[in-house]
């Protein structure tokens, strides 16, 4: 189904059984130590007493699927854990601030692989897995939105998700090459694009009004004249 | 080979006695007027279908009486088995010239990529052994396509030479086909490959190879002449391209194939399937497979009715979903959906895994 129900189950996500138990023992012990490569899915395979030839049946494309597995975990199981932990911390705090908070909280899923990283973005823009990449990108931006108890239902839905896709791959490119103490310049960088962002959102509004005034105060002053408009 | 070529001009004129043998008599004089009516040979009409019973010369098993499809007429099992035979024999030494024909020599990207993502032959570097022994079994392989594949992508690619590959198919004219042609292989890779004669339907009774030495020997393999079998949890790899559609009974080869494999043993099916997801493709898909394929079979190789037979077969294939449900049906662990279009799904991938326990 395509819509969100808080009392339903959700469906089943892309992700079997069979392949879940593989491609989280690859990501939580193997892929730390060689990164998102057939290494990592193969010494899985072995650890959980399977064959060589098991992470076949992954697919054709067994990186692109145990990446995008990491961004699903980490978006659908961690994120929503996360959130409840934090709730005490979240609930005195503006919606932007819970946004900042809560993609910082999901920045810091990718610090165990995060010198692998770029790898992995490497993978996923491929053309094939871009898709891919680009919609779980959506469903962060929707999922921090959510958590952080946004309930507009304006066209700003569109641009508020918009802006933190962008801001959240930024951010995510700076921190694989961040080397500071709990990545805090990540979060000062995540930060000052947050503020940028409802800067420019209000500068936006403003200059929009400007225009909406001078446009019909302009059109007034013609038919003051004469003309017929 | 020679024996192949020789003995093809005897199957093709024994073609016409071996269908009468199989269908009731009164669709016979069908064969003589098909230049004038194009018809589909093997046709049965539902009044002959207690006739067919007791006319077929099958073994005593209760499931050979069992009906299936046969492109598009219904037979029974045995009856179908039969007929498959003598469809494959006939085109057994054209087989690869065919193949080029009708798909403008896609099936051989097709192929390639289907060998390369299952990646035989590939072991972790920094596990103890580097380069561990597999087991592939190559089923309905008989022209040797996939398993020359598979050995070069283990030996050459992974630089693996402990992985040995088994050919084995019912039909003994394929084989040897698949045998001539693995004489050009380096001796490291022959050493690596056997052939086998078996029913995938029922893997413990084959037998290996035996050249076919006259023209009035039986081509597909007889169960009372088993030697050997193929032993429960013996294979690591289980491949099959574009051979089960033509199996009588589809559930009872997975089956066969769950008892063979290891546990985390995988099982991968290259197999023509429905493209119907691009309606427009599809239709001049549809065109081309009805028209051209059997017209290109009468031009090239001078055998309507076989290529008829594999168009027919490929529309009674079941669906991408379906073949999938039927695979897990037999035990097999799927991931994702299952399978991989190919080709906007006029050709698929199927894959599963055993599971440990």
């Amino acid at each position: 189904r395509t819509y969100h129900s808080t009392t339903h189950p959700p469906p089943p996500g892309p992700f079997t059984q069979a392949e879940t138990t593989l491609l989280t023992t690859a990501l939580t012990t193997h892929v730390p130590n060689h990164g998102f490569t057939l290494e990592s899915l193969h010494l899985a395979a072995r650890s959980l007493s399977l064959l060589d030839i098991s992470p076949s049946f992954l697919g054709p494309a067994p990186l692109a699927r145990l990446i995008h597995f990491h961004l699903y975990t980490a978006r659908t199981s961690s994120l929503p854990s996360l959130a409840s932990q934090h709730a005490d911390l979240l609930q005195g705090l503006p919606i932007p601030e819970k946004v900042e908070l809560l993609t910082w909280l999901r920045l810091k899923q990718n610090e165990p692989i995060i010198q692998h990283w770029q790898q992995a973005l490497a993978v996923m823009a491929q053309p094939s897995h871009v898709p891919t990449a680009v919609k779980e990108l959506a469903m962060l931006a929707d999922e921090v939105y959510y958590l952080a108890g946004d309930k507009s239902v304006d066209p700003s839905w569109y641009t508020k998700r918009g802006a933190l896709s962008g801001i959240y791959v930024a951010a995510e490119l700076f921190m694989t090459t961040d080397k500071s103490e709990g990545f805090q310049e990540t979060r000062r960088f995540l930060r000052r694009r947050l503020q940028e962002a409802e800067e420019v959102g209000g500068v936006v509004k403003s200059v929009g009004e400007w225009v909406g005034f001078t446009a019909s105060a302009g059109v007034n002053v013609l038919r003051s004249k004469g003309v017929r408009i | 080979m020679a024996s192949a070529v020789a003995a093809r001009p005897a199957l093709k004129r024994a073609l016409p006695s071996l269908r009468s043998t199989f269908l009731p008599q009164q669709q016979q004089p069908q064969c003589h007027h098909r230049h004038v009516i194009p018809r589909r040979s093997f046709a049965t009409s539902p009044s002959s279908r207690n006739d067919t019973q007791t006319s077929s010369t099958t073994s005593s098993s209760s499931t050979a009486d069992r009906e299936t499809h046969f492109g598009f007429s219904t037979v029974t099992e045995s009856q179908k088995r039969a007929m498959v035979a003598s469809v494959f024999t006939s085109v057994a030494d054209s087989y690869d010239k065919m193949n080029d024909l009708m798909s403008f020599g896609w099936h051989r990207v097709w192929k390639d990529h289907f060998v390369s993502t299952l990646n035989p032959g590939f072991s972790p570097l920094s596990s103890s052994d580097p380069s561990a022994p597999q087991h592939i079994l190559d089923i309905a392989g008989g022209t040797g396509d996939i398993a020359f594949r598979m050995l070069h992508h283990a030996h050459n690619v992974n630089s693996n030479p402990n992985v040995r590959v088994t050919i084995s198919d019912i039909n003994r004219a394929m084989l040897s086909v698949g045998k001539s042609r693995s004489a050009d292989l380096p001796a490291s890779q022959q050493a690596a490959l056997s052939f086998v004669e078996a029913n995938a339907e029922d893997l413990s009774l084959t037998r290996p190879l035996q050249p076919i030495l006259s023209q009035q020997e039986q081509t597909f393999f007889d169960p009372a002449t088993a030697t050997s079998s193929i032993p429960d949890n013996s294979v690591d790899l289980y491949t099959v391209a574009f051979g089960i559609r033509n199996f009588s009974n589809i559930p009872q080869a997975l089956r066969e194939a769950y008892r063979v494999l290891k546990p985390g043993g995988v099982f991968a099916c290259l197999e023509f399937s429905k493209a119907d997801r691009h309606p427009l493709f599809n239709s001049v898909y549809k065109e081309w497979s009805f028209r051209a394929i059997p017209l290109i079979g009468q031009l090239v190789a001078g055998d309507r009715d076989s290529y008829q037979y594999l168009v027919e077969s490929i529309e009674r294939f079941p669906r991408q979903e379906e073949f999938r449900d039927m695979i897990v049906d037999a035990g097999f662990r799927v991931a994702g959906q299952g399978w991989e279009d190919l080709t906007g799904g006029v050709a698929a991938v199927h894959r599963g895994m055993k599971p440990r326990v």
